[in-house]
């Protein structure tokens, strides 16, 4: 079976499409997740391949379905944005060969395919429809909900998953060498001139206090109330290897990477995988789960001009976004219960809020609204997933928090301030991303 | 402070022979009349490759924002850290974007807004690159 | 001679991710000998002291890496250390903050570290 990139035509990337055809179509009953480390151990065992096939067993049987039911299976074949298996270095045979293989030996190790996961699987033996959603998460939900909605497949599995290496982020390959190719040294993001990954971001956000008349430490709320929702949140990073809190102290003493994005403002990457499955509302009516609608997604691929986006590139978008979203759901920014966009870098997470115009916020306004009730317990939760600020870097918390609110199974982190029936959640970035509007009910 | 060397591309070897020389050169669509930067293989409105030059610019621009990059993941430039890192915007036109160090102005000094000029300097393998600063 | 010893965390002492090999043991006993002690690490200055206080260490400061100026600047001592694992963290900070530095497996049979509990 190959496995092809999702076409264009599945993602809504554009205003005046409408309300969704497939809205309230398609629902997310089954959520896993594997158990997360900070690096790979080096052993079979504790593989990333191994972390994907947790991940989607516990998914399947969080359903309730038999895996000979499940139909589709979408996945991002892309397992790191930043630890690259070093060139030259020997692939561990004997992890390798634990498995059964595809011609790719780094395949369930620095790179996931679908006919990995499917050899490894063999319960999955009705599978006939694959495809990957590159990216994201966020991407590979809204193939998976635009293929079901299509008929593509009808009980449908969605994964992501991360692999972390030895090393710090970033910071070997291309990095460590002495001469880089032209295309290279003239490129956005990491280039010849040593920009770290916030530095777009930590720019836009310099830009937008000097603009809107705000400063760093005004993020201190935030970051709090993301780390106090993480260490609720027991599948992730932080609850399960350091449940500390991040005070407003730890946070404004933190060190810089790239002024004015400091240590906390950037996610910690880790290893962990997640899952999703997806079925036809109709199938899920008597499931074992309540059903959590999907109500449309809608998809940024805005682009700057230059090098690196300018705030005005970004407010624009974003607020472009956000009109897409709720375009796409038929609703307004009042329907909207809790947001859960995206936050790895801590310092765009205000640029979406702010072209969600939750709570009827504009331009500017989302600083002073950190320093207002943010809480689950409040009547305007901001980000109730904690995201990868408050559980490491997986780009899906922000998901599964989504769906586990409405379904009443967000535990400790249930939002009480507000009655759960309407959330968005996606990303990644303010420029480019792909998001789902999730509901307790179809319509 | 000395960046990687840089090996020009087929893509942008006319951006780096031009710096070696002392010129700024960038790309322009002359069906759009439109510049670019990064240099692409097409012209990212008409997606033509037809129309792409080169053209020299007037080496003048403004600081648009800037960053103190403290934690570098570039291993030859850890050694110099914390160092500016700005965003300049061309004078020839405002909407392109070039990354400077701006050599001489002193860390989280940077004046926002104020006109740069361009200059060359070596890289590690003597290959030039543009880079920008304060103009007195 | 005063002595002031910062350490690293992650990597450095046993407790950090990964663990290091300075035991909080010689540490605590270090500290009883009449060493300003504490340390500096990436970790939230609040779970820093949540490790000083767990292993019953009276820690005289918990700073982030880029404090050790503060450190030195709030501390007089005759001499300052800090150890560490990282390049460019560990050691660079501390060398442009004025202290000695040493890797944890070269300060691990330093003198200044191995003193007896009750100075004398």
């Amino acid at each position: 079976m190959t496995t092809e990139n999702a076409p264009v035509s599945m993602y809504r990337t554009t205003e005046g499409m409408g309300v969704w055809e497939h809205k309230g179509k398609v629902a997310a009953v089954g959520i896993g997740h594997s158990p997360t480390t900070r690096r790979w151990d080096g052993t079979a065992e504790n593989t990333m391949g191994a972390n994907s096939i947790f991940a989607l067993r516990q998914a399947i049987e969080d359903a309730g379905v038999n895996p000979a039911d499940i139909d589709g299976l979408v996945l991002d074949p892309v397992t790191t944005t930043g630890a690259h298996w070093p060139e030259g270095q020997d692939i561990p045979m004997d992890v390798v060969n634990a498995y059964n293989q595809t011609d790719d030996p780094l395949d369930g190790i620095a790179k996931l395919s679908a006919e990995w996961i499917l050899k490894n699987m063999p319960e999955l033996t009705n599978v006939k429809f694959t495809m990957y959603g590159m990216g994201c998460m966020s991407h590979a939900i809204v193939v998976a909900a635009q293929a079901v909605g299509e008929g593509r497949t009808h009980t449908c599995l969605v994964l992501k998953s991360w692999h972390n290496l030895e090393g710090r982020y970033n910071q070997a390959g291309i990095s460590a060498t002495d001469t880089v190719p032209g295309t290279f040294a003239v490129s956005p993001g990491r280039t010849l001139w040593g920009a770290p990954g916030s530095y777009g971001t930590a720019l836009q956000f310099a830009e937008y206090c000097r603009k809107y008349g705000k400063s760093h430490d005004m993020m201190a709320p935030f970051m709090a109330n993301s780390r106090r929702n993480g260490l609720m949140f027991p599948e992730g990073y932080w609850a399960q290897h350091r449940p500390e809190q991040l005070t407003a102290e730890d946070y404004v003493n933190a060190r810089w990477i790239a002024k004015p994005a400091n240590l906390f403002d950037n996610d910690i990457p880790i290893m962990v995988s997640g899952a999703y499955l997806f079925t036809t509302a109709e199938r899920a009516k008597d499931m074992k789960q309540k059903p959590v609608y999907i109500l449309n997604h809608a998809s940024s691929r805005g682009s700057q001009r230059s090098i690196l986006p300018t705030l005005d590139e970004v407010e624009k978008e974003t607020a472009e976004t956000g009109r897409k979203i709720y375009e796409g759901a038929g609703i307004t920014p009042a329907d909207l219960s809790f947001e859960n966009m995206y936050d790895g870098f801590a310092l765009f997470h205000q640029f979406h809020l702010e072209g969600l115009r939750f709570r009827g916020m504009q331009n500017g306004d989302a600083l002073d609204f950190y320093q207002t009730d943010i809480s689950i317990e409040g009547p305007n939760p901001v980000l109730p997933s904690g995201g990868n600020i408050g559980s490491g870097r997986s780009r899906f918390w922000m998901h599964t928090d989504c769906i586990q609110q409405i379904q009443g199974r967000a535990g400790a982190r249930a939002i009480t301030g507000v009655k759960p029936e309407i959330g968005v959640s996606g990303g990644p970035m303010p420029m480019g991303g792909n998001f789902t509007v999730w509901s307790a009910t179809p319509d | 402070m000395v960046k990687q060397g840089v090996v020009p591309d087929e893509l942008t070897k006319p951006h780096f022979d031009a710096a070696n020389e002392g010129r700024l050169e960038m790309q322009n669509c002359s069906a759009c009349n439109r510049l670019q930067n990064p240099p692409m293989p097409t012209c990212s409105q008409c997606k033509s490759a037809d129309n792409l030059e080169w053209k020299v610019m007037s080496g003048k621009g403004k600081i648009y924002n800037y960053g103190v990059v403290y934690d570098c993941p570039v291993r030859l430039l850890q050694e110099d850290q914390p160092f500016n890192l700005v965003v300049i915007t061309l004078d020839d036109d405002p909407g392109i974007q070039m990354y400077s160090h701006l050599p001489g102005t002193p860390v989280d000094d940077v004046p926002v807004g104020a006109a740069v000029e361009v200059i060359f300097e070596e890289t590690a393998n003597g290959q030039k690159v543009p880079e920008w600063r304060v103009v007195a | 001679m005063a002595i002031l010893i910062s350490f690293d965390i992650d990597g450095t002492l046993e407790v950090g991710d990964p663990p290091g090999v300075l035991t909080m043991e010689l540490v605590r006993k270090t500290q009883k000998s009449g060493i300003l002690v504490g340390s500096c690490s990436d970790r939230p200055i609040s779970g820093q002291r949540a490790i000083w206080e767990k292993h019953g260490i009276a820690y005289d400061f918990a700073v982030s890496k880029h404090q050790l100026p503060d450190v030195k600047a709030k501390f007089e001592a005759d001499v300052y250390y800090h150890i560490g694992d990282r390049e460019d963290l560990d050691r660079q900070y501390a060398l442009a903050a004025g202290f000695e530095f040493f890797w944890p497996d070269e300060a691990v049979s330093e003198p200044w570290l191995n003193r007896d509990a009750d100075p004398k």
